[in-house]
């Protein structure tokens, strides 16, 4: 089906076979007009789409990004590079691009660890894995914005069942005293959004990885075991090689989905106190309410972030090689 | 419903065939859409009266809730302007000259009977009123009586340094009981700010009305916060913990004292933990003695000039400001009218009211610089900071030059 359709559109195309097969075939100019566009009707939706969904917002932005709207919203005209050249002046964006970039690495990375444990057991056979598969779905099914406020209660500095946990062990002698503030200091704060960062993500990146499992031939892995690998070397040397495309889209897409992650941190500290816990998504909206000229400013810089993480990541994982 | 959202935004001019006309008004809702407390049940009450004395004028009703009021800035970004707006002041809406002058749009007699202490606050830049108080509050300490007996306090405490020992005496009970509660997060940190910068002597504009947010007696003031959060006085993450979660936490007799107006006294009720005589309502706090003169907020009426209504507009006004209507406004959310009369009659009825009443014609208020939204979000988000870990003296700095280079 996506063959025929490729061929298809190949042939009516600028290529090199276009030409001679609209010679041989077509009488007219007219006819051979009508073969260039008959795939439109078929392309033409998907084109719209997502010329309207991702093209258009994307210039929106970087309008908005030049423009000067006062504090009620009223436009006031266009603003050069101010909006830009303010959000650099900002004192705190260092931080907060450094704290993006712990928020990024540290989610990414322990997922990944995580998610390739939990994957290689759940493609053992096992007593309960049926139901063991079912439960990793809950924290992924679940809405984010209903885990991480849930998170932010059990961690409530008087009433949280994580703090009245510790009190009863022992660890937090008082309520409603620092030691069992988790989200108002903002170094604990942190360290529990990246917690929740890593909990939201295993369930898809598990099953990512589990898919890449079950992808791999088990001759493969006989012939491991009659040349005698052992389990480490096995693992090592076949199951993480062959995983490569499975980890390269979980790594991918979870760089991008934690980058632009905005439920979590909003919910548990709203990138407070300050702009403390804030990562550059978070900033971005905070601005907004000052300054919506700056906030178009500051996505337009993740959105070349972005863009920049993906084009390096393909270049350094040869995309094209790996999925072929 | 978000079609018929969309098209009751959008047309401000709709005049039909028998010269009929509907105004539309976009107010906020102080109570819970969908509900029996809902605003918009208390304006189409208003809407309908009005309709039955003026047949031709039909007034169309939106609510939006306070948390979800940014969608009034992305209306005004595109231009879907409402003839009525209630809940914004008026100053940057005047000055992008959208406004209909205030005695345009409401007759002298109406105006004359607005409570005076905010004339200043609804004028633009060209010193002409571009809007009217609607409802006011006033702030005040309350404070839990019950915690008082316990920690052996016999009388709430009326300094700076009586606040501090009595708040210490709290906390010490042991029961993770908050002895003074400081709301900081971004709900409403400049209501608190300003409180504690008023028993100072100071305020976020100087008598000229410059800003002057790092004067001394300010970082004096964030100092002294400081020393209280670090004792363990407070909560312990002032800079994130909102008005309300407080409030909920007061109205459960879990904390000693929290400054709120009126509106803190339907918590209190519906909690049921704390009875009338279980709390206690006090001045804040000084430095050296009471705030004299309190904190009052205000929620503005205005006009626009898109729909080309000002007849009708200044005819409904006039109808909506009738103490009755002021009167149910205020019994519905516990807070104050914005009219002299109705003042005076809900001081004569209601006792709790009649307190914060008494301070509203000499308290301060919010300053009215045209940049002012925008500084007072930036205040929320960061001032919290200078008492939980960072320098006064940096978090207000950079607040005032946020203020004067924007």
């Amino acid at each position: 089906m996506t063959q025929t359709t490729h061929a298809d559109v190949r042939g009516a195309g600028p290529g090199q076979s276009a030409p001679h097969a609209a010679q041989r075939r077509s009488g007219g100019p007219l006819r051979r007009l009508a073969r260039a566009l008959a795939p439109v009707p078929w392309i033409a939706p998907a084109t719209a789409l997502i010329l309207f969904v991702v093209i258009w917002p994307v210039i929106e932005m970087f309008q908005t990004s030049g423009q000067h709207y006062d504090d009620m919203g009223i436009l006031q005209g266009s603003a050069g590079w101010k909006n830009f050249s303010r959000l650099f002046a900002e004192p705190d964006l260092t931080k907060i691009e450094i704290r993006t970039l712990i928020w990024v690495v540290s989610v990414v990375g322990i997922t990944m660890v995580v998610s390739l444990g939990v994957a290689n057991l759940f493609n053992k056979t096992f007593p309960g894995r049926k139901v063991a598969r079912w439960a990793l779905i809950i924290p992924w099914a679940a809405s984010v914005v209903m885990t991480a406020i849930v998170f932010r209660w059990m961690l409530d500095p008087n009433y949280g069942v994580i703090n009245v946990f510790l009190h009863q062990i022992g660890v937090v002698k008082q309520f409603n005293n620092h030691t069992s503030d988790w989200l108002g200091n903002p170094g604990p704060a942190f360290c529990w959004e990246i917690f929740v960062g890593v909990f939201v993500s295993v369930p898809f990146t598990t099953y990512a990885l589990l898919a890449g499992h079950q992808a791999i031939p088990s001759d493969v892995y006989e012939a491991a075991d009659l040349d005698g690998a052992s389990h480490l070397r096995t693992y090592w040397s076949i199951t993480l090689p062959l995983l490569r495309p499975a980890l390269l889209v979980a790594v991918l897409i979870n760089v991008m989905n934690v980058f632009n992650s905005f439920p979590i941190i909003y919910e548990m500290t709203a990138g407070g106190p300050g702009d403390q816990t804030s990562t550059t998504t978070l900033f971005m909206f905070n601005l907004q309410q000052s300054s919506v000229g700056e906030a178009a400013a500051m996505s337009v810089v993740n959105f070349g972030f972005i863009i920049v993480i993906v084009l390096l990541f393909l270049r350094a994982s040869k995309w094209n090689t790996a999925e072929d | 419903m978000a079609l018929s959202a969309c098209s009751s935004s959008g047309g401000s001019t709709s005049t039909s065939a028998g010269g009929d006309t509907t105004i539309t008004l976009l107010a906020a809702d102080y109570g819970t859409a969908g509900t029996s407390n809902s605003s918009q049940l208390y304006w189409q009450g208003i809407a309908d009266a009005f309709h039955a004395q003026n047949p031709t004028i039909t007034v169309k009703v939106e609510t939006i809730a306070w948390t979800n009021w940014s969608q009034v800035q992305t209306r005004l970004t595109a231009k879907q302007y409402p003839d009525i707006l209630e809940g914004d002041a008026p100053q940057q809406l005047a000055a992008d000259n959208l406004l209909y002058p205030l005695s345009d749009v409401m007759s002298a007699s109406t105006i004359s009977n607005l409570i005076p202490v905010f004339a200043k606050q609804e004028d633009g830049s060209d010193g002409v009123a571009y809007g009217a108080p609607f409802t006011t509050s006033a702030r005040a300490m309350f404070y839990n009586k019950k915690l008082f007996a316990a920690a052996k306090i016999a009388t709430p405490p009326t300094t700076w340094a009586e606040l501090q020992t009595d708040a210490a005496k709290i906390h010490a009970l042991g029961n993770g009981d908050i002895g003074y509660g400081m709301p900081l997060g971004p709900e409403e940190a400049q209501g608190e700010s300003l409180l504690w910068m008023l028993g100072n002597g100071g305020a976020y504009t100087n008598a000229s009305g410059a800003y002057d947010i790092n004067s001394p007696a300010n970082i004096q003031t964030f100092q002294f916060m400081s020393g209280l959060v670090k004792a363990g006085d407070t909560e312990p993450g002032p800079a994130t913990t909102d008005r309300k979660v407080l409030w909920a936490d007061f109205a459960n007799g879990n904390v000693g004292m929290v400054g709120g107006s009126g509106a803190l006294i339907p918590g209190i009720v519906s909690a049921g933990k704390l009875t009338t005589a279980d709390y206690g309502v006090v001045a804040m706090p000084g430095k050296n003695g009471p705030l004299t003169s309190t904190l009052a907020v205000h929620d503005d009426i205005t006009a626009f000039k898109a729909g080309g209504h000002a007849a009708q507009i200044k005819a409904f006004l006039d109808f909506a400001y009738a103490d009755k209507y002021q009167i149910q406004f205020d019994n519905e959310y516990d807070l104050l009218p914005a009219t002299t009369s109705a003042s005076t009659s809900i001081s004569a009825s209601n006792p709790v009211a009649a307190g914060f009443l008494a301070g509203v014609p000499n308290s301060v208020v919010y300053p009215a610089n045209a940049n002012w939204n925008s500084v007072e979000a930036k205040i929320q988000n960061t001032i919290g900071t200078a008492v939980q870990g960072s320098s006064p003296a940096t978090v207000l700095g950079s607040l005032q030059s946020f203020a004067t280079n924007n």
